[in-house]
């Protein structure tokens, strides 16, 4: 057991890296540490019949394509820009990428509204700077300075929260591939080791916040990640991450697969509502994507296991599911009535099985909010 | 003793190895060897093919060169052999169709039925078509069930399949076949939904056109006949062994393989032709059959059902690549890549293919080729293994073809709006390498390169109206769209065809197209005007849509100008080519279907009545149609259609009494009828809930309206009298209505009306009521015209004296109800009130309303006498004729006064006399 709350990609699977770079003989751009193959077999996964002597688990789960198009991006001279939707896996495909190609994942720059410049390049060591004068000792270097003299990736999270001129500070590292230092007299230039490159994500909903500028557009190749629509996929998705966090929380607990599915159903049953829904007020404020599927899930299993009879029950599952969604009061709420009402009810009458508790406790959530 | 032996060892080892022991797989191993063995020693040589796949149809021109066989045999559904030759004056993609607009034999809600088989220029079953007919002494025999068995074996739920939801609209080009039935030759993919994943997985693919194209179609290009035969059969026996999929369909494809050699072993008996002179053509999926009806030594016995008794047309209708994808479920510009591979390996192989003398679309009529000498047979021997143990061969990769398509893919990208640069097009170029190589390529195939070129060049929106993907799409073919020739159109498309000559227009082409017709100078246009009237009646929008011009009863077209698309539009025109071979006569039938179908109702029997005067000038068919709608009428019992029939038939009454010496008889008993029906469905009206005011309304103006007419053919007004007395409305609007129609019967006057009304809005209980008497009024305005004084009364009185809450929540209402319910009605009202109101601001302050001046006028003195008597007197000729016409010889006097202008009654009393008499008058002697 780590005693990291949660270990980054490249520890997290360290042993299954060592053993791919130990058998990979394709070859490998730059410093990368695996060649592209088996960094796509890392991210996707692999079974015996791929030619491997072990099994690689699925650490992403998606279209074949992307993942291709993104891993060839970052062999080119471009930046990748992975842009979806909230709670599409984009970060936790940046992540795994970068740990794979560069075994560090950590050099990230998260993007926000106060994000400056200085966070992106370098900043100075005040203390240093008056003992000592600027030099290269006294630089404090931004994660994506240290990727370029690394020759690893780099990653900028949300790069439509910060500002349009934050955000062109990369055009020059993108395609110079060096930052100057004017401050210094000598040694003012850092340049980027072959390998290096920048994994960027943005959020779809952002979208004209802060709109990137052309130039910066084409300096990133873009690959849009969808929201899971696919049942088998998403169950899989939702299951693997579960598993995970109950790892990390040490927590031993079975989910029935059909509260999974219960839980997969309704969601997809809000999601086809909030699609036909004419204005703002008819759907719900939450985007119900995997990543809220999984934080229900999570947030029903630790209520289950710290405060119920440690096993999960569709009920605790209910009311996890109205706590999460439920944001707006009234909009949110009276939506999510009318759910349990109209599908839910009719539904456990019909079939049963866990719905009747799902419809109980959802019910006794709503009563306790409202 | 087989030349496979050493195959099946190999194979029963290797099963062995991977399956711990003999069992399932060493089966399904050796079974698939077994089969195509079976088919190779098959005397009637099976030439398995691929729908779509040019390898297939380069195989097949070089076969057909070699064997020059004298028959061919083709999967295609046999009662379509007499299209083939008509393909000949179509440019491909065009599809064989087979239609039935009723279904006899099959539930009616299948109707139409409609089997369509696409045929496309890179496909193995045109060149085989090719061959034979233009080959002196070969003959084509299409040996696959008919249309009818299609129907007759296709299990209802697959034709009901629901559409995905997710999928994206189909594009117009997409939807050239309608809602047909496709069936193709050499359907083959894996059976079932876990195989064909496993493939696309280990193939590094998206989908299966991609993954056929990479892993068979490239390496089979270059092989000789017998590899490609041999690999053709595993693949057909490798899907069938390992996939059965959904028995049903299986049955079907059982049948179907049944039939077929059925066919060909009757065929063969009846012209006793040598089997090894055939050649049949069938997917490779039915080559690998395992059914006792197999070969031309296989067991006879398959009884063929009879066919149904629907009435099968057929003919040749538009494809397009985009609609072949669609219906195949092929994946989106596959088909179009196939025909770009095809002309490319035509050029590389040097295989002549054939065409069809004379096909549309063809560059130069080469001379009659000859065919030289058919080659040698060659002798079975194993191909398989040799073909297996090789190493898939690698197309080089051709650098400079892939640097055309980036340069050009970034060209186009610039046409279509996006910022894409010189720089994208070195991005593409590079990442499509780069994919190609992740995915074990040496060259990117055109799915890498489009992949490569959506990573490159899409940002996060599409800035115009195609994204990159359809950009790539359209470079590497684009879609082609068929079109059928005039020769091969049936005779109602080449009838529109020749009828609308003098417009000089290609109508053939696609593409929208205007015509103008300036009838009045040019009069045989009339007959093109008449046409494309019809056309625009039976076709959909946008095939003719006239953007100048009107067709109303009884008037005649001067100029019109249209745009017309009849080109686009070319499936429709040649399906209506099944119902008649003349537009005339499908649209009589249309008309005599929507007049006798369940759901008419009077209103809609008028409409065809009225269509059977515009479009066919047919006073045979209006009056039958219109002794129908008489039928209709009597059986309904709502007054739903009373507005729309009321319309209807003022508008027919108009046109007859303008055009014709007579009324005809079916319209005057309709009259007669309908005053008798309404008069009997007026008190129900009145009550009913669910009749609505402007219903009754209607109903009272066809009462009213028609009373004349009505009265003089022999109704009784008694009737109607005796109808509003039984009428005892509740509803305000109904009774304001009711109101009214007793004013007009003249058993209410004016005046109580007016008292009524201000009872109404005196009384504080009902005045919230007022405005729906109002509404009752504005309805009245149907039936009796003449009470719009009145109504622009009431409504002023509204507005001077309700109260506002119940005025303001109620002026919405008053608006939309004229908007929507009186559309017709409130130009009247307003003619009305632009009348009595004054038309200037200055005027308004001195205004009285005439209601309320009508009662200062009462109470003012009248002045009387010597008004305009100066006048007459000055000029006294117009007098003088006047009374020396009536024959008074009286004299001009000086004015006095007493009554005047009794002089000539006093001459000629007789006129006073009589109706004094009449009235049993006191006192008969004339006044002087």
């Amino acid at each position: 057991m780590s005693d990291l709350l949660r270990t980054p990609a490249e520890l997290k699977y360290a042993e299954e890296l060592d053993w791919l770079e130990s058998v990979d003989d394709g070859p490998k751009p730059f410093a990368w540490r695996l060649s592209p193959k088996m960094v796509r077999r890392f991210v996707l996964g692999a079974e015996r019949a791929d030619g491997l002597a072990r099994e690689i688990s699925q650490k992403w789960f998606g279209d074949r394509s992307f993942i291709e198009r993104a891993i060839v991006t970052l062999a080119s001279d471009r930046g990748l820009l992975l842009i979806g939707d909230p709670g599409t896996g984009k970060s936790w495909l940046a992540e795994l990428l970068a740990a794979a190609i560069s075994r560090n994942s950590t050099l990230v720059v998260q993007g926000t509204a106060g994000t400056t410049e200085d966070q992106i390049k370098y900043s100075w060591n005040v203390a240093m700077v008056i003992a000592k004068g600027q030099s290269r000792e006294s630089m404090i270097p931004s994660p994506i300075m240290t990727a370029m003299e690394q020759g690893s990736i780099g990653r900028f999270e949300e790069l439509t929260r910060s500002t349009s001129d934050v955000q062109d500070a990369l055009i020059s590292i993108l395609s110079e591939k060096y930052i100057s230092v004017p401050e210094l007299n000598s040694d003012n230039i850092v340049f980027a080791k072959p390998g290096f490159s920048v994994i960027a994500t943005a959020n779809s909903r952002d979208r004209g916040v802060n709109d990137l500028s052309s130039a910066l557009k084409r300096r990133f190749n873009f690959v849009r990640i969808p929201v899971v629509t696919n049942k088998k996929s998403e169950a899989a998705i939702v299951r693997f991450r579960t598993e995970e966090l109950l790892r990390r929380h040490q927590i031993e607990l079975d989910v029935q697969p059909t509260l999974l599915d219960v839980l997969l159903r309704s969601f997809a049953d809000l999601r086809a509502s909030a699609a036909s829904a004419g204005s703002d007020d008819e759907k719900l404020e939450s985007a119900l994507s995997t990543a809220e599927q999984i934080g229900v899930l999570e947030d029903a299993i630790l209520h289950s296991n710290f405060f119920g009879d440690r096993a999960l029950s569709a009920r605790t599952l209910a009311s996890s599911f109205v706590g999460s969604l439920a944001r707006r009061e009234p909009e949110d709420l009276a939506i999510l009535n009318k759910y349990l009402h109209g599908v839910v009810e009719p539904r456990s009458k019909d079939e049963g099985g866990d719905w009747p508790g799902f419809l109980e406790g959802g019910r006794d959530a709503i009563a306790t909010l409202s | 003793m087989s030349e496979f032996d050493a195959l099946r060892t190999q194979l029963r080892d290797a099963a062995a190895v991977f399956a711990d022991g003999p069992g399932a797989l060493e089966g399904i191993l050796l079974g698939i060897v077994d089969d195509v063995d079976r088919a190779l020693r098959e005397p009637l040589e099976i030439f398995p093919v691929c729908h779509h796949s040019p390898a297939s149809a380069v195989a097949m021109a070089r076969r057909l060169r070699e064997k020059q066989p004298k028959v061919v045999y083709l999967e295609l559904c046999e009662d379509m052999a007499p299209l083939l030759t008509e393909l000949r004056n179509c440019r491909l993609p065009v599809a064989v169709q087979a239609f039935a607009t009723e279904a006899d034999g099959f539930p009616a809600e299948w109707a139409p039925l409609s089997v369509v088989a696409p045929i496309t220029e890179a496909s193995a079953e045109y060149q085989a078509i090719a061959y034979a007919l233009d080959t002196p002494g070969v003959e084509i025999v299409l040996v696959d069930r008919s249309s009818d068995h299609v129907f007759q074996w296709e299990h209802r739920d697959t034709l009901d399949e629901v559409p995905d939801p997710d999928a994206p609209p189909a594009e117009e080009e997409a939807a050239l076949h309608g809602d047909a039935i496709g069936v193709e030759i050499g359907d083959l993919r894996p059976r079932f939904a876990e195989l064909e994943e496993h493939l696309l997985r280990h193939g590094k693919v998206r989908h299966w056109s991609e993954w056929w194209h990479q892993f068979v179609e490239l390496p089979l290009a270059d092989r000789g006949h017998d590899t490609y035969r041999q690999i053709m059969f595993l693949i057909g026996s490798l899907f069938r062994r390992l996939a059965p999929g959904d028995p049903r369909h299986v049955g079907v494809d059982e049948n179907r393989e049944r039939y077929m050699w059925t066919r060909m072993r009757e065929h063969l008996a009846a012209t006793g032709t040598d089997p090894v002179d055939c050649l049949y053509v069938c997917g490779a999926f039915h080559a690998a059959s395992r059914v006792a009806e197999f070969g031309v030594d296989g067991a006879d016995g398959f009884a063929i059902s009879p066919r149904s008794a629907t009435r099968w047309q057929r003919g040749l209708v538009p494809s397009s690549h985009a609609a072949i994808e669609a219906q195949f479920g092929l994946a989106a510009g596959s088909v179009s890549i196939a025909a770009t591979e095809w002309a490319k390996n035509v050029r590389r192989t040097r295989v002549q293919p054939f065409r069809l003398a004379g096909q549309v679309g063809e560059t130069k009529r080469k001379k009659a080729v000859t065919l030289p000498e058919p080659a040698p047979e060659i002798t079975l021997s194993d191909h398989l293994t040799g073909f297996l143990q090789q190493p898939t061969a690698l197309d080089p990769l051709d650098e400079a073809e892939l640097l055309g398509w980036s340069v050009e893919v970034v060209r186009a990208a610039r046409r279509n709006r996006y910022l894409a640069s010189t720089a994208d097009a070195i991005a593409v170029f590079e990442t499509a390498i780069l994919l190609a190589g992740m995915r074990d390529r040496v060259k990117p195939t055109p799915y890498d390169f489009q992949d490569a070129a959506v990573t490159c060049i899409e940002k996060d929106t599409v800035p115009g109206r195609r994204d990159v993907r359809r950009i790539v799409e359209i470079m590497m073919g684009g879609d082609r769209i068929g079109q059928v020739g005039y020769d091969a159109l049936p005779p109602l498309a080449r009838d529109v065809h020749d009828r609308l000559m003098p417009l000089n227009l290609t109508l053939q082409q696609r593409g929208v197209q205007r015509a103008l017709l300036d009838i009045a100078s040019q009069p045989e246009l009339e007959g093109c005007s008449d046409l494309l009237w019809m056309l625009r009646y039976l076709m959909p929008h946008g095939a003719t849509r006239p953007i100048m011009g009107e067709r109303r009863l009884g008037e005649r077209p001067i100029q019109e100008s249209w745009d017309l698309a009849l080109g686009t539009h070319q499936r429709v025109l040649i399906e209506l080519g099944y119902e008649g071979v003349s537009i005339e006569q499908v649209l009589e039938q249309r008309l005599r279907r929507a007049a006798y179908g369940p759901r008419a109702t009077a209103t809609t029997v008028l409409a065809t009545v009225e269509d059977a005067i515009l479009y066919l000038h047919s006073h045979r068919l209006a009056s039958e149609l219109g002794t129908r709608a008489l039928d209709v009428l009597a059986t309904e019992r709502s007054a739903d259609g009373a507005p729309e029939v009321l319309r209807r038939l003022r508008r027919l009454l108009a046109y007859y009494r303008t055009s014709e010496p007579v009324l005809p008889t079916w319209i005057e008993s309709f009259v007669k009828t309908g005053y008798a029906h309404y008069c009997t469905m007026l008190p129900m009206a009145f009550t009913d809930e669910d009749a609505r005011v402007d219903q009754v309304a209607a109903m009272l103006g066809f009462l009213f309206g028609m009373e004349g007419l009505a009265l003089s053919l022999g109704c009784d007004r008694t009737q109607m009298e005796l109808a509003l007395a039984q009428s005892h409305p509740k509803e305000p609007a109904k009774v304001a209505l009711m109101w009214a129609a007793q004013v007009q019967l003249g058993h209410l006057s004016r005046a109580e009306l007016r008292t009524r009304c201000d009872e109404l809005l005196a009384n504080p209980l009902v005045v919230s009521a007022y405005p729906r008497y109002l509404s009752g009024f504005v309805h009245a305005l149907e039936p009796a015209p003449g009470l719009a004084d009145f109504v622009v009364e009431a409504v002023s009185n509204a507005f001077a004296r309700l109260p506002d809450p119940v005025l303001l929540p109620w002026l919405p209402t008053l608006i939309t109800t004229l908007r929507a319910g009186g559309a017709e009605l409130a130009p009247l009202l307003i003619r009305e009130a632009g009348r009595i109101f004054p038309g200037r601001l200055a005027a308004l302050d001195e205004w009285v309303p005439p209601w309320l001046a009508e009662e200062q006028a009462t109470v003012a003195p009248r002045v009387t006498g010597g008004r305009g008597v100066p006048l007459l007197a000055a000029h006294p000729g117009t007098c003088d004729a006047v009374a020396r016409l009536l024959g008074c010889t009286g004299t001009w006097e000086a004015a006095e006064p007493g009554p005047h202008g009794a002089a000539v009654v006093g001459e000629y009393p007789d006129t006073a006399v009589a109706p004094a008499a009449l009235l049993a008058h006191e006192d008969p002697a004339p006044v002087r």
